[in-house]
């Protein structure tokens, strides 16, 4: 079984408000392979997973990831806490 | 003047039904899956008990021919993305096509072997039997070897797509 591909889609969907009719129709997919792209049963392609990303205005990397991603809320705090 | 043709696809898709993203649950799919070739089964063997009454083969044939119709008509004329291989591939995204492909490659050894099975004991029956009752087999043999090439990629489709996502609460 190919390793699985974590992503933030589903809290970048929220925090901006959109459904995810309106997130397929965006980037030009099915209503149900959001869901499944969330619920992890689904690895994109690398096209899709790039138009995603520029859908969200973010890199790649925030979208996508091969390890666990930390909260958003601790990568943004500590990185001031730090700065 | 130029007359507009309609089967020209453009033009067809303007006629075309909304695909559907109503899946139903997987444990409801895989149920209907088996209902259906079990209740094929069972019409088998009910036109194979029939025809050692006084029913004449033809409406044997067109018992059997009807029931194959149904189920093929179930399975393969609604549209929602379960179907997607009798769909084109602009209605599909990538993961409903490499669904749809997968279903194709699986289905292809079965149905490789059911056929040439169903050829040989098709061509076994009518050369043993030469008799109703060996066309009968024959028929059957045939119909569901056709029934397997219409449905069976559909079938596994149904099989293995994931339950459906949660609905959204109703934005207010």
């Amino acid at each position: 079984m190919a390793p699985s591909i974590l992503n933030r889609i589903g809290v970048l969907r929220a925090e901006r408000g959109l459904s995810r009719q309106q997130l397929a129709d965006a980037v030009g997919i099915n209503y149900q392979t959001v869901g499944y792209l969330e619920r992890g049963d689904y690895n994109p392609s690398l096209e899709l997973a790039f138009r995603i990303a520029e859908y969200f205005g973010l890199p790649l990397e925030a979208v996508f990831s091969r390890q666990p991603f930390a909260p958003m809320s601790s990568q943004l705090y500590g990185k001031e806490e730090s700065a | 003047m130029t007359e507009a043709r309609p089967e020209h696809p453009v033009i067809a898709a303007w006629h075309r039904r909304p695909l559907s993203s109503r899946v139903g649950s997987r444990r409801f799919r895989r149920r209907l899956v088996i209902a259906t070739y079990a209740a094929w089964l069972a019409m088998a063997a009910i036109v194979k008990l029939l025809s050692f009454g006084p029913l004449p083969f033809i409406w044997l044939s067109l018992l059997m021919v009807s029931t194959n119709i149904i189920i093929q008509l179930m399975w393969v004329e609604r549209r929602t993305i379960i179907n997607t291989p009798a769909l084109v591939d602009a209605e599909l995204d990538e993961r409903l096509v490499q669904s749809r492909n997968a279903a194709f490659r699986t289905a292809f050894k079965p149905f490789a072997l059911a056929a040439l099975i169903g050829w040989l004991l098709a061509t076994a029956a009518t050369q043993l039997q030469p008799n109703s009752q060996g066309y009968l087999n024959s028929l059957i043999l045939f119909m569901g070897v056709a029934m397997l090439a219409t449905t069976l990629p559909t079938a596994i489709v149904a099989w293995r797509e994931p339950d459906p996502t949660e609905p959204e609460p109703a934005s207010g």
